[in-house]
């Protein structure tokens, strides 16, 4: 069952249209990130559930911290929300274990479709 | 930067837009990889709000033209109207050319030289600005209707003529982006240029499409 929610986006903007599309009645709690390196860390510290993550951020952009979080836990749901969905782009991140793409902006039903895919994957172990 | 061109957009405001283009952006180039095999690394969205008389100098810092650049021009009609301007070295259109020529060998048929080159970029910038500006119109909910895309002179005797359209105190939204393919970095610039009517109508669909989100 999902309880930790971990969102990694530089843009305060993308950030709150992610979390204002995360289902508010189901009691997640929500943790953010400013870009990549900070999503790790954050990672690593909460163990979050479903971390959301962008791609293109300062720091550490989204391709790297997908490794490093899967290099971590290799079980990790990486969800990547981007506005880059050149084929090249979606190739590459799944390669690196994410889990899906949903794509920019985010809507409330890919965004719950995303989530309800994830709780189907943990309940499976 | 000129003050008053900052002050157009609160912070909120830009940091919307900001994500708005990073948005249209991404759309462009996934449209543009369908065309050719090209993979563009998305930088981090640069929004800047400069005045036109400010432009030459930015864009001769940023991208490093030394002088001599290519243009294309797309003017864009609607709530959200002006212009959008693709403006590359001259050492990348060359090097576009001859990626789009890898790809589309038929496409061409007999023409060579400047007419192929000139084919070339127009179609990059069709689809760059077309696709980025629809994609703004899009999410901002309203549509916008297009001039066919020209090339402008870009020789470092008349490089700034293409200013000369806008008044002086119009405000450019511009924003960076890194073209990459075969291992190069390429820079290139998407300008987008709006007059003042414009952005009184962009400020409050900014705002609008935000308070969706709420």
């Amino acid at each position: 069952m999902i309880k930790n929610i971990l969102v990694v986006d530089d843009s305060p903007v993308a950030r709150k249209m992610l979390v204002n599309c995360i289902p508010k009645d189901r009691g997640y709690e929500i943790h953010l990130a400013d870009n990549g390196q900070d999503g790790v860390e954050k990672f690593q510290e909460l163990k979050p559930d479903v971390t959301f993550m962008d791609l293109t951020m300062p720091v550490l952009d989204g391709y790297k911290a997908t490794e490093k979080i899967m290099g971590l836990d290799k079980k990790a749901i990486v969800i990547v929300t981007t506005a880059d969905v050149q084929p090249k782009s979606i190739s590459t991140v799944m390669e690196l274990g994410a889990f899906t793409l949903v794509k920019k902006p985010a809507k409330a039903e890919t965004i719950e479709e995303a989530l309800a895919k994830a709780e189907q994957k943990i309940s499976q172990g | 930067m000129n003050t008053e061109a900052v002050s157009i957009f609160s912070n909120d405001e830009k940091e919307i837009l900001q994500e708005i283009m990073n948005i249209a952006f991404g759309n462009a180039t996934a449209n543009l990889a369908d065309v050719i095999d090209i993979y563009v690394v998305l930088s981090v969205p640069d929004i800047q709000v400069i005045n036109i008389g400010d432009l030459p100098e930015f864009i001769n810092n940023a991208i490093d033209a030394n002088g001599k650049t290519v243009i294309v021009d797309q003017k864009f009609r609607g709530d959200f109207n002006g212009s959008g301007f693709l403006v590359f070295p001259q050492k990348t259109s060359d090097d576009l050319e001859s990626i789009f020529d890898d790809e589309n060998n038929d496409s061409y048929g007999n023409n060579t030289g400047a007419a192929r080159e000139k084919g070339v970029l127009i179609e990059i910038g069709n689809i760059l600005i077309s696709a980025c500006v629809g994609k703004v119109s899009e999410l901002l909910n309203t549509f916008v209707t297009y001039s066919p895309p020209q090339i402008l002179s870009g020789d470092s005797n008349d490089e700034n003529s293409w200013l000369n359209n806008f008044g002086p105190n119009q405000a450019a939204i511009a924003m960076q982006t890194v073209f990459k393919f075969h291992k190069q970095d390429l820079k290139g610039f998407l300008l987008i240029l709006t007059n003042q009517e414009s952005i009184g109508w962009l400020r409050k669909s900014l705002n609008d499409f935000m308070n969706s989100y709420e």
